[in-house]
């Protein structure tokens, strides 16, 4: 009746290597091609694609320098010996399409039609229609020469050696980061900023994936497990180092603090929903409740009490009470289960909501928000304030975002190392058979409470820091579409993983910055997202290495059990 | 003492809503042990399609109520019905045999998408849009009471069509089928049972409730908003939960004592109908607690 995918794959065999040839020279080829037949109205589309053909072959920039990458990357991949060649290729394939489409839907939606993209005026430019056919071709080649499972690197190195290769690999990725939140310029700067911005995730969204394919970012996470102190004082050197890198202005700073503190509260979330396996459909309200009360006992100016602690007091005092009402939300664990507790904590979500909204024992100041949340201030330099380093200038708001910089490393201290203890793995259990955990002689219900109050405490200790540094504190930041938000980012990421989470936060908080053309259409595309991926990559972009039962089909990804680095299993 | 009378009726005919809703939830749930969350989007999606239709109806038969009411009807129950299906195939189906979290996320997803679809692409869909006044005007007086005839329509159609459902799982063969598929869909599927129809119908029968529901949500409040969804599906799901899911007698039930909480709980709770809202969430958490299967339902089966 229908061809089955094996057919399919004999079909293509023999084209694979034509194929991928074919499309990589057409990728390379699309790149010196003209891309657009008029400049636009808001001026030339960038990087000379207009009217250009070959006008500069060896200085090509921004999407078609990609392309080009792309389209060498394709046929080293498909002739030199490559591990799981099919999947390489594959990715890079879906990066050339995914460049290629984007530029080209801009351009025709900007242009006003398939004019500007095919010929117009006795002017041709099929650069992204040469483009979007490569692409094709190549992911059909990669179908041609097979999908095997990611490479699997057994090599053993030296320990410099491997400092030296987390290292650089650590840079690239700081590279890549300040790359990404610079590309297309900031804010309304470039009126292309959104699709060049997209165009980029899809060139490095395939680079990724690729590198992937090889097994070599598996590699860096077994060298990385395997080094673990090393690799983690580098990646905060990283991190730390972001503001001397080109994205270091307030704008970014500003950004990136956000980032740090959704993605301190996606951590949090993710020992919930990723390790004990509870949906928590209202977590937002903890970081909520760590907001308020610091705001309350920080001396802010329309706090109800007059009690101004000194910041970490305040902080600590938050944590303990969104733990509290982490417990108490956690209690019904006791009795209810699955989608019935998702519901019950739901609707603990929305009790909050209603009541900081009416202003309850008139510590929320309703719809008014608590403004004046005072800045946070070390050595007599306010947080906000511009630093000068010896010589060197660094943005304002550099200090949130070291504060919360260590946030997110604090969080993830404490994430790694409960999910590598006693009680980890008896979440674990949890998550994957309850009864059977039950039976093991752990005491659920009470690991259960445990786990809803460590992630509150998480998210009430962001909170906290949030109410700082946008100095109001309002409970409009707090609804149900925010606790969607980072149950998204949760599970975007991949749930129970560490970089998931810190990855999901940043996709999910910096693609509004950057897509602000799209405004309108963020939230619907969001829901849209979560829908694909679900149905496509349930496991999330960077999966545990534990094997998702919850989530994950048998053998998809991740890892088996018997596999996982010594550390991980003692 | 006519204060808690009239609040008694404002409960019923808030109720009768409700359990229009209630019925696609808990229908769904009983099959394919899914909560659409989804399902309050498809009820407000059919209000602006009964909406839509009227708009776009010509000037000479908006002023006959006889002709453009039931054609609301049937635009708002159309439109609710494709946006249902399309959601099952698209989005359900094929996660049928994925681990229990992703359709639920699905769901999450689906309805923010259906609530931005309607607020991006719908004119003016940002601000409160006021029902064309189509619906019988005027109140049914019963001593100290009033009760207006949009709400005693509800109240009729709601206990109306939850009867002629009820009559039709219990009676038909297809409500044989469905109960079968609900039971065992393995077994149901070797008895000849097709589940993919099943299982579209009960969408279907569930969009159209909720499209009912979604025109006369306008006719009763005189406008409509897109969080209107949400609010109510939570209201409708509360009832379904408290009913017992999969109880079609159990939903309606609850979803006439989630009224009666309403509105008693905003005229005599402290806090007033500023925690309405509230007590409705406390009653769902006490119930899930206490009673998981809910006032009708079976205790829930070990699954596997």
């Amino acid at each position: 009746m229908t061809t089955t995918a094996a057919e399919k794959r004999s079909a293509l065999a023999p084209l694979g290597k034509p194929f991928a040839a074919v499309g990589g020279v057409l990728s390379i080829v699309a790149a010196m091609l003209p891309w657009v037949t008029f400049p636009l109205n808001d001026g030339n589309w960038p990087d000379k694609s207009t009217l250009s053909f070959f006008d500069a072959p060896f200085a090509l920039t921004g999407f078609r320098w990609h392309m080009l990458v792309l389209g060498v990357l394709v046929l080293v991949a498909a002739f030199a010996p490559t591990p799981s060649k099919g999947r390489v290729v594959r990715a890079l394939g879906w990066g050339v399409l995914s460049v290629a489409a984007i530029n080209g839907i801009y351009l025709v939606v900007k242009g006003g039609g398939f004019g500007a993209i095919t010929a117009y005026k006795d002017v041709v430019a099929f650069g992204s229609i040469a483009g979007v056919v490569a692409g094709v071709l190549v992911i059909l080649a990669g179908y041609g020469i097979g999908i095997e499972p990611p490479g699997n690197w057994r090599i053993k190195l030296s320990t410099p050696v491997a400092y030296l290769v987390l290292l650089v690999s650590f840079g690239a990725v700081l590279y890549a980061v300040s790359a990404m939140l610079t590309t297309g310029g900031v804010g309304a700067g470039n009126p292309y900023a959104g699709a060049i911005f997209l165009s980029f995730l899809g060139f490095a969204g395939g680079l990724l994936a690729a590198l992937n394919g090889i097994g070599y970012t598996k590699w860096i996470s077994h060298l990385s497990e395997e080094h673990r102190v090393f690799s983690v004082i580098v990646l905060l050197a990283c991190a730390l180092l972001l503001p001397f890198t080109d994205a270091g202005n307030e704008y970014w700073m500003t950004v990136a603090a956000n980032i740090g503190i959704y993605a301190a509260t996606a951590i949090g979330l993710n020992i919930v929903v990723g390790l004990a396996g509870l949906l928590d459909l209202g977590y937002v309200a903890f970081m909520g409740i760590g907001a308020l009360v610091a705001a309350n006992f920080s001396g802010a100016a329309a706090a109800n009490f007059g009690i101004d602690l000194p910041f970490p007091v305040a902080a600590v005092i938050a944590a303990v009470v969104a733990g509290i009402f982490g417990a108490i939300v956690g209690s019904p664990t006791l009795r209810v289960r699955g989608d019935y507790l998702a519901i019950v904590t739901l609707a603990f979500g929305e009790i909050f909501t209603r009541s900081a909204q009416n202003n309850i024992g008139g510590m929320t100041n309703g719809s008014n928000a608590i403004p004046g949340v005072p800045q946070l201030s070390l050595f007599g330099t306010e947080f906000n304030k511009q630093l000068t380093l010896g010589s060197v200038k660094l943005p304002a708001g550099v200090l949130y975002y070291v504060l919360i910089v260590l946030l997110v490393a604090a969080t993830m201290t404490v994430f790694a190392n409960l999910k590598f203890s006693r009680i980890g793995r008896a979440w674990i259990a949890i998550r994957e058979d309850e009864d059977a955990a039950r039976a093991m002689g752990i005491r659920t219900g009470k690991m259960k409470i445990l786990a809803f109050l460590i992630g509150a405490m998480l998210a009430g200790l962001a909170g906290a820091v949030f109410a700082h540094k946008n100095g109001t504190v309002s409970y409009e930041s707090f609804k149900f579409l925010e606790s969607i938000t980072l149950l998204a980012a949760v599970i975007l990421g991949g749930m129970g993983s560490i970089p998931g989470a810190v990855l999901g936060a940043a996709l999910l908080f910096v693609l509004p910055e950057k897509l602000r053309d799209f405004e309108d259409y963020r939230l619907m595309i969001f829901g849209l997202a979560l829908v694909l991926i679900m149905r496509f990559r349930p496991q999330g972009l960077i999966p545990d290495a534990h094997r998702r039962a919850e989530l994950a089909d048998e053998n998809v990804d991740g890892t088996h059990v018997d596999e996982l680095p010594k550390e991980a299993k003692a | 003492m006519s204060v808690l009378l009239q609040q008694l009726a404002n409960g019923v005919v808030q109720g009768a809503l409700i359990a229009l809703i209630a019925l696609g939830y808990t229908m769904v749930y009983g099959i394919i042990q899914l909560i659409n969350f989804a399902h309050g989007e498809v009820f407000m999606v059919s209000s602006y399609g009964g909406l839509a239709t009227f708009t776009l109806l010509p000037d000479d038969l908006k002023k006959s109520p006889a002709v453009a009411l039931p054609l609301m009807f049937l635009g708002g129950i159309l439109v609710a019905v494709v946006v249902a299906v399309v959601m099952e195939r698209f989005a359900y189906r094929p996660l049928r045999n994925a681990p229990r979290l992703a359709p639920l996320i699905t769901a999450l997803g689906v309805s923010v998408f259906l609530q931005e679809a309607v607020r991006v692409w719908y004119p003016d869909a940002t601000s409160n849009l006021p029902y064309p006044k189509v619906f019988p005007t005027g109140s049914l007086a019963l001593g100290p009471i009033s009760v207006p005839w949009t709400g005693v329509l509800l109240v009729v159609l709601s206990v109306g069509l939850s009867i002629l459902l009820q009559t039709y799982i219990n009676r038909s063969r297809m409500g044989r089928a469905m109960r079968a598929t609900a039971q065992d869909p393995d077994t149901a599927k070797l008895m000849g049972i097709n589940p993919d129809r099943v299982i579209v119908l009960t969408f279907v029968f569930g969009a159209v409730l909720a499209g009912v529901a979604g025109v006369m949500f306008g006719g009763y409040l005189n406008n409509i908003n897109i969080d209107m969804g949400f609010q109510n599906g939570i209201f409708a799901f509360t009832a379904a939960v408290l009913g017992g899911v999969g109880s079609i007698r159990g939903a309606v039930i609850g979803a006439f004592i989630i009224g009666l909480i309403k509105t008693l709980a905003g005229q005599y709770m402290p806090g007033g109908t500023q925690y309405d809202y509230v007590w409705i969430f406390v009653v769902l958490i006490l119930v899930l607690v206490f009673r998981p299967q809910g006032l009708f339902g079976e205790p829930e089966r070990v699954r596997a």
